[in-house]
């Protein structure tokens, strides 16, 4: 058999167009999730698109109508954000490479008024945007050109986390922290923890074992929605944000610890 | 001695230094030897004394006058016979010698055909006295030496020398500084830039002089603007360049999603899928290469290369396991745990590179191996594959863009390995690839260790 790792892209010219196709193997357009586009979005959904490549967009909002999602596009950050303040949208996906007021700086705007779900576009390999991205509270990231089909599971996989059914399960607490997933709410004492969903996806996934190590691929799975890709690093950079807003909060008994290569753990009041 | 500031402070301080105390003694010793010859003229006195002593009693009278002289007047009186010894067996003072020997001093009586016109009189530098039986003696009338000063003939003069001697340091050293410093300071400059800092300047402490050096500043900062603004205008273009090519590719990606779904599945557009990926995967690798070159965004970091070895292995048997490429394992042995000091991700991405080729040129169901040790201060990777090899003469150039080997298959986007050279010198370290014994390519990294 032919050996191919670079990206599966050359058996094309090599081998009979038939042969299923090798999933990509870039470092972010990885999977082609078709698990999650098997599944509906049960809700239709509204989605603020800021890009300034417009038909881009347009072509974006046919793709994604048939699935009930209803993109709006800005082709610029000062568009979005009044966009944004506007309407009752459910996501927003945000380029990073904007003319104007760059992604990263509308990224910090969006989080001083809102806790909506954000999915960046970056540029390929140009890992300290996406760091710094996921430090300003995003809560995911494609690199562009994305695969159409990637970025629809991203979107799915973040809408389906915001809408799941909670069961009654009741608060969820540990020393001074206190989670109340129906409500969505975070306190810790008295103070209210303003959370991202995938840091509140974080913290309640370590609260539910506490003491105990949640590996990154769950935590990923969970709070993402998604599987953990080679040298992922957004669950860490989600955690750090995290134990930082836990730490502002007053908490210091209470501590996300790193346990390495494995995962996290939360440790209780010792 | 190897810096050029204490070498040109050192022989300009001892050139003027040594040109200076010289000047000083001999200045000292000639001056005071005029002194002495003067004060015999001016004491009248003392030699008519000793002439009315040798008148009396003759070379006896002169003895006994010697004897009695009295000590308080300051004065120390030699008196020469003809064969130029003191009366009373004294050694006569080594600068008094001297002057007698230059001056050929006619220490005996020329009688009466020697006698001087009544118009002329000779001037010595001594005194003589004649003797009724025409014996002549010399006299010789010196102040009574004073104690000789602790750093020389005179306190006066030593301190002059002191004071010189620092004078002539402080303008050598900055003379040395002057010339040294500049050169230092490019130096810096020049270090500085070929570590890649485009920002190193020395305009601001060196240009303002208007000399060579001065000159040679501002030649250098107006190449240091001409270096870093291509620099500039690389990064800008390949940035644009990428930016260019996504846009289109990102909508032509959108539009066969469309069109796939308005036409069904078609294997036409899987193929048409897979080439844009492809186009994209080249764009990314010709980004990374060019970013390698610069000074990378990232931190250095302390990296420990058996752990990021695994992590990267794993990421490349999941890839092949998702590609459908299960015949080709690839497996390491750790004989060290080094740590080295780097930047992570241009590591991973060398590594990466590198098990990735050795994978693509595997035989079905065959084995890459990679093993880390530590050879001296140095930490080694080796990957090596069992697939056919490579050509002697082609080894050296494996490391260039998008060089093929003859016979290779027309895979990957040929920068892999360009990436993975540029990614290892970028951690100053090394890489270089040539066959195993058991045929197959072996690729060798090594690192220096922390």
């Amino acid at each position: 058999m032919l050996v191919n790792v670079s990206k599966g892209a050359h058996i094309a010219k090599n081998c009979q167009v038939a042969v299923a196709p090798s999933p990509p193997l870039a470092d972010d357009v990885f999977l082609i999730t078709r698990e999650y586009s098997m599944v509906g979005v049960e809700h239709s959904a509204s989605i603020v698109l800021i890009d300034d490549d417009r038909e881009l967009g347009t072509m974006l909002t046919d793709f994604l109508k048939p699935d009930r999602l209803d993109l709006t596009v800005c082709g610029n950050a000062e568009d979005g954000l009044r966009s944004l303040a506007a309407g009752d949208f459910d996501l927003a996906i945000l380029d990073i490479m904007l003319p104007g007021i760059n992604g990263l700086d509308a990224l910090k705007e969006i989080r001083k008024t809102s806790d909506i779900p954000v999915i960046m576009l970056t540029a390929r390999g140009d890992d300290v945007d996406r760091i710094i991205g996921l430090e300003f509270g995003a809560d995911d990231y494609l690199a562009k050109p994305f695969n159409p089909r990637e970025l629809l599971a991203r979107i799915k996989a973040i809408l389906r986390r915001s809408h799941r059914e909670e069961p009654d399960s009741g608060r969820l607490c540990l020393g001074e922290i206190e989670l109340e997933p129906r409500t969505r709410r975070a306190a810790h004492g008295e103070n209210a923890l303003r959370l991202t969903g995938t840091e509140f996806e974080i913290l309640r996934c370590l609260l539910e074992t506490p003491g105990a190590v949640v590996s990154k691929e769950q935590l990923s799975e969970r709070a993402l929605g998604r599987r953990l890709l080679p040298y992922d690093r957004s669950i860490d950079t989600h955690v750090s944000n995290l134990r930082g807003k836990l730490e502002r909060a007053g908490s210091q008994k209470e501590s996300i610890k790193n346990q390495r290569g494995v995962g996290y753990l939360l440790l209780p009041d010792q | 001695m190897r810096s050029l500031l204490i070498r040109i402070f050192l022989s300009f301080w001892l050139i003027i230094g040594i040109t200076i105390g010289i000047a000083a003694l001999a200045g000292f010793y000639y001056s005071e030897r005029l002194r002495e010859a003067m004060e015999n003229f001016e004491h009248g006195d003392t030699v008519l004394e000793a002439s009315r002593a040798l008148d009396e009693d003759g070379r006896e009278g002169l003895v006994q006058w010697l004897k009695d002289f009295p000590k308080n007047r300051g004065l120390t009186i030699y008196v020469m016979d003809e064969e130029r010894r003191d009366l009373l067996g004294r050694p006569i003072p080594g600068n008094i010698a001297r002057l007698m020997g230059r001056h050929r001093l006619h220490m005996r009586h020329h009688g009466p055909e020697r006698q001087e016109p009544g118009n002329l009189r000779r001037a010595r530098p001594l005194s003589q006295l004649v003797s009724a039986t025409g014996q002549v003696f010399t006299l010789i009338v010196l102040p009574t030496r004073r104690p000789p000063g602790i750093f020389g003939p005179t306190p006066h003069g030593s301190i002059l020398l002191i004071v010189a001697l620092i004078v002539s340091g402080i303008v050598s050293y900055l003379l040395a500084h002057a010339i040294a410093s500049p050169i230092r300071k490019l130096r810096d400059a020049t270090v500085s830039l070929a570590d890649g800092n485009l920002d190193a300047r020395v305009g601001a402490s060196v240009g303002k002089r208007r000399d060579e050096l001065g000159m040679l500043a501002s030649d250098f900062d107006s190449m240091a603007d001409k270096l870093a603004r291509s620099a500039e205008q690389q990064t800008e273009l390949s940035q644009n360049i990428s930016h260019e090519l996504r846009s289109p590719l990102a909508r032509m990606r959108v539009a066969l999603e469309l069109a796939r779904r308005e036409a069904g599945d078609l294997p036409e557009f899987e193929r048409i899928n897979a080439e844009a990926e492809r186009l994209d995967e080249l764009i990314g690798q010709i980004l990374s290469y060019t970013r390698m070159d610069s000074s990378p965004q990232a931190e250095r970091a302390r990296v420990d290369l058996a752990d990021l070895i695994r992590e990267v292995i794993d990421n490349v048997n999941y890839e092949c396991k998702s590609a459908g490429i299960d015949g080709v394992s690839v497996q390491a042995s750790y004989d060290a745990s080094p740590e080295i000091i780097g930047y992570p991700d241009a590591l991973v991405s060398a590594i990466e590179n590198m098990i990735r080729n050795a994978v693509r040129h595997s035989p079905p169901n065959s084995t890459v191996s990679v093993r880390l040790s530590q050879q001296d201060a140095n930490a080694q990777i080796e990957i090596s594959d069992e697939g056919p090899g490579v050509d002697e003469s082609e080894l050296s150039r494996l490391f260039e863009p998008f060089y093929r080997t003859k016979d290779a298959p027309d895979t990957g986007t040929g920068l892999g390995l360009a990436i993975a050279q540029r990614a290892i010198r970028l951690n100053d370290g090394d890489i270089f690839a040539k066959n195993s014994e058991k045929g197959g390519l072996q690729l060798v990294i090594s690192l220096p260790l922390v």
